[in-house]
């Protein structure tokens, strides 16, 4: 019986094979635009639109911003942007604003910021981790801010901005009804060329401190935009604690008057009042992402009954009657807070509470979710107006948040650094989180325009880098 | 013949099919003859293959035989991601189903005894690296091997019945994927062989006149119990994240159990001439006892996700919920001469896999059969049986949204194709 087999087994395989010389097709779907001209894509936004990822603005993860995605699927149809410019910073400072790491410290992986090198004022400076940073040493003359090297193309077509909020963005958008106030912040937003760096690097010098956002998107013509913005008008807020700089016109919560009338100038500039097709996309709940989820009030009260088993619980400043109180799980820390707990020991006593700014409490959350459903719906009806589709990323990242999301068997999460969809900010996407972003676009687009563009694989872009 | 020379050179053998030639991974490659007539054998008497197809039709077989198989089983599987882009396909592997049957009893008379042995289930994938469902399966081997002691007793002249003590002497599984490691991929290997186990195959056959004929047959399931697989892990990490990561990945040894269902089947046999016969099969596959592949693991492992890392469970289940499968077959065979016949057949099988649950392990369809074969008796004792069997797979398509309705997300989203080429070539020598 060997025999027989030893002898007909090469022959009956060579046989099979030569029969079965070709693979089966599978024809793939054609991609087409449906009513949608893609032919010149422009983003407008904040840092998510800029390709922001670990806390910094970088080469190789705004290479994977969901606008570059998107122009990258768009080109599938053949009728996409030719070319699609994203203002990147130079190869030999490609690690543009520098980006936060995973090392291991003491034995623990941590993310650790980049900082300067070491100095009288600043003994355990880093040398930004080893990154090439794009710091010219120079600092902004409206703000203080260390000066990035400057973009040196045309105008890019991805116009993400990270910082920007739509109060910043509109030099007559604050509306307030305090005249002081809305002098302040208008001139704060015309001059936000000089006080933001990464707008700052983008303009003319020429530009700088007279041009504000909405007419430098108004530059462009595009025949297809995305615009997300509006995140920024209540997410500085929260993730300072709901403390307001005095500094910063921008560091607080944006009334309404205030945004309605800028984000419906931003979307008739970029859509021609109408006449360009595009999506906008809404704000997503700041308090589902890892910033506010990661250092819980149990596990830090865990940590304080294991060094002391009398302790009662974590004690955090907040605004009101009774400014220090035990925290409850209904109260949010801060991601940052983990560090300043560490090093400081805060909230252990009530002499010594955890201060405001490292804390959402219960009363901050719900003005901070009420306020985002209210922008929400101004940016739905301006959307509505205008006739482009919206894209409801406040639902998208609620689902992420609550259920995860899988991507070809793989689970991802809004889990810290290893749900792979958030980036060690704790606020902003990776790659993989900007591809899921991406293809939710992209189903908005095909669902409106009836078009068919592909979709990206989300398996093919990284989540937050681990040491080996 | 021993059941251990048997296995011996059983053993020399690649034994599986991919996916080839009836449900799931199921393999029905029974007989040379049979296999050149879409399958068709239950209501048959063919030749000492009758163990395979209805044990209670050997006691009609009219003479002693020793009989060998061999085929070359090729599959060319295509996928296309929900992303579009380029198809993925397999790589090459050909696999070797056999068959090999020994049935002797008196002349003339009333009983007949024989063993079998053959390879009921089996399936062998390799997917092209990198491809989309890496998470889930690079590359597969399944491998059973059933040694069927049969004894069959003829009534009457015109009923016979037949049982078999089906044993699963050799079961070999080995699953392979990569893993979706924070610090990049890895890849972990289940590598394990089954317990003995027993079943049984009995069969009824009923020849009222020379022209027709008609049998049943069922061979019961047996399940492939593994225990104290191995696990093995490439690409974990050895420096920084290493106390993070490969606290996932603890467990060294697994266990699992995996069903190899039960067939009942009905057939028919026509003689309107001494030239043509011509069979009708039908066969439902109890498909449905396959719920959940669960694996149990001696430390960390499956896909734990509480803090969001891969690994860090020590067990995994993943819904399967088949479904019994029919299947219909038609073949023929017609004697040109004394010396050659040839024979052509087709049949229709049903999937096992509900949509929303095809997986890469078996990417199975609806599958259309063709075959034809032909036999060539070189002297008068010894003959030589050839066979070609294709096999075309529906096209089948599936989406995230079934996926994630199912709670079936640990496969991928996309459409499958598969095409199996079966050439396949045996030697029978009677007296």
């Amino acid at each position: 019986m060997n025999l027989l087999i030893n002898r007909t087994t090469p022959a009956l395989a060579l046989l099979g094979l030569g029969l079965a010389g070709c693979q089966p097709d599978i024809d793939a779907p054609t991609a087409s635009t449906g009513s949608a001209n893609f032919s010149s894509y422009v983003a407008v936004g904040n840092s998510l639109t800029s390709g922001y990822s670990d806390g910094g603005l970088y080469n190789e993860a705004q290479s994977a911003s969901y606008p570059a995605l998107l122009a990258q699927q768009f080109a599938k149809t053949g009728k996409g942007p030719a070319n699609f410019v994203q203002p990147s910073f130079s190869a030999a400072k490609k690690d543009g604003s520098g980006y936060i790491k995973l090392l291991l410290v003491n034995g623990a992986l941590t993310p650790v910021q980049p900082t300067p090198p070491p100095s009288t004022t600043n003994p355990n400076g880093n040398s930004y981790l080893g990154e090439a940073v794009a710091f010219t040493g120079n600092k902004l003359a409206g703000s203080g801010q260390d000066e990035l090297e400057a973009y040196s193309g045309n105008q890019p077509d991805n116009l993400g901005v990270p910082g920007i909020s739509v109060l910043s963005a509109d030099k007559t958008a604050s509306s307030t009804g305090v005249a002081a106030i809305d002098a302040a912040t208008r001139g704060a937003a015309a001059a936000y060329g000089i006080i933001n760096p990464f707008y700052q690097r983008l303009l003319p010098a020429a530009d700088r401190g007279t041009k504000d956002y909405v007419t430098y998107i108004g530059q462009k013509s595009a025949t297809f935009f995305t615009c997300w913005m509006g995140n920024n008008d209540v997410l500085t807020y929260a993730t300072n604690g709901a403390v307001v700089d005095a500094a910063n016109p921008f560091s607080g919560l944006t009334d309404t008057t205030s945004f309605g009338k800028g984000y419906r100038n931003i979307v008739a500039t970029i859509s021609k009042n109408g006449t360009v097709g595009g999506v906008c996309a809404n704000i997503p709940n700041v308090t589902g992402i890892p910033y506010f989820n990661t250092v819980t009030v149990a596990a830090v009260a865990a940590a304080f009954k294991a060094q002391n088993a009398a302790s009662p619980g974590v004690f955090i400043s907040v605004a009101g009657t009774t400014p220090v109180r035990l925290a409850t799980s209904a109260d949010l820390l801060t991601l940052t807070a983990q560090a300043y707990i560490a090093a400081t020991g805060a909230g252990s006593t009530p002499t010594n509470p955890l201060p405001s700014k490292y804390v959402l409490d219960a009363a901050e959350v719900t003005t901070v979710i009420n306020r985002t459903n209210q922008l929400n719906a101004i940016i739905a009806k301006t959307a509505r107006q205008n006739k482009v589709a919206l894209a409801d990323m406040n639902t998208f990242f609620n689902t992420i948040s609550q259920s995860g999301f899988v991507t070809s068997t793989v689970n991802n999460s809004a889990t810290f650094a290893s749900g792979n969809l958030f980036s060690l900010d704790g606020v902003h996407p990776t790659p993989r989180g900007y591809a899921v972003v991406a293809n939710e676009f992209i189903r908005v687009i095909n669902d409106f325009y009836r078009a068919s563009v592909p979709t990206v694989n989300p398996n093919n872009y990284r989540g937050a880098v681990f040491p080996q | 013949m021993t059941v251990k020379t048997l296995l011996l050179a059983g053993g020399a053998l690649l034994v599986s099919a991919s996916a080839a030639s009836a449900s799931g991974f199921q393999v029905n490659l029974g007989g040379q003859k049979n296999i050149g007539m879409g399958g068709v054998g239950v209501g048959l008497s063919l030749d000492q293959a009758a163990m395979f197809y209805n044990p209670g039709a050997l006691a009609m077989v009219r003479e002693n035989g020793v009989q060998v198989g061999v085929n070359a089983a090729i599959a060319r599987v295509s996928y296309s991601s929900q992303y579009g882009g380029d198809q993925t396909g397999i790589d090459h592997k050909v696999v070797t189903p056999f068959n090999f049957y020994a049935g002797f009893g008196p002349k003339e008379g009333k009983f007949k005894a024989g063993i079998a042995v053959y390879t009921p289930y089996g399936s062998t994938l390799k997917y092209n690296d990198n491809w989309d469902g890496r998470y889930a399966l690079t590359e597969i081997t399944l491998q059973s091997i059933y040694v069927q002691p049969t004894a069959s007793f003829a009534i009457t002249p015109t009923l016979s019945v037949g049982a078999g003590l089906t044993i699963l002497a050799y079961g070999n599984v080995n699953l392979q994927k990569d893993l979706p490691l924070p610090t990049g991929n890895g890849h972990i290997t289940l590598d394990g062989k089954a317990k003995t186990q027993f079943g049984y195959n009995v069969g009824i056959f009923f020849k009222p006149t020379d022209k027709l004929s008609a049998g049943v047959s069922y061979r019961s399931r047996i399940n492939a119990e593994v225990e104290s697989g191995d696990v093995t892990y490439s690409g974990l990490p050895t420096g920084a994240s290493a106390a993070t990561v490969n606290r996932g990945f603890t467990a060294n040894k697994f266990s699992a159990t995996l069903p190899l269902p039960a067939v009942a089947s009905v057939g028919v046999g026509i003689t309107p001439t001494d030239k043509l016969t011509i069979g009708l099969d039908a066969s439902l596959t109890f498909w449905s006892a396959y719920r959940s592949l669960d694996f149990a693991f001696s430390g960390n492992n499956g896909n734990g996700t509480t803090d969001g890392l891969v690994g860090g469970n020590t067990t995994s289940s993943s819904k399967r919920y088949y479904q019994d499968a029919l299947a219909f077959r038609v073949g023929g065979q017609y004697k040109v001469s004394d010396k050659l016949a040839v024979r052509a057949g087709a049949s229709y099988d049903f999937t096992a896999v509900k949509d929303g649950y095809v997986g890469p392990e078996t990417p199975d369809a609806d599958r259309v059969i063709l075959t034809a074969g032909l036999s060539y008796q070189v002297t008068e004792h010894l003959g030589v049986d050839a066979s070609f069997l294709f096999e075309d797979f529906l096209k089948r398509t599936q989406t995230q949204a079934q996926l994630l309705d199912n709670g079936t997300t640990d496969r991928v989203a996309g459409t499958y194709k598969t095409q199996v080429y079966v050439p396949g070539i045996g030697l029978h020598y009677k007296f």
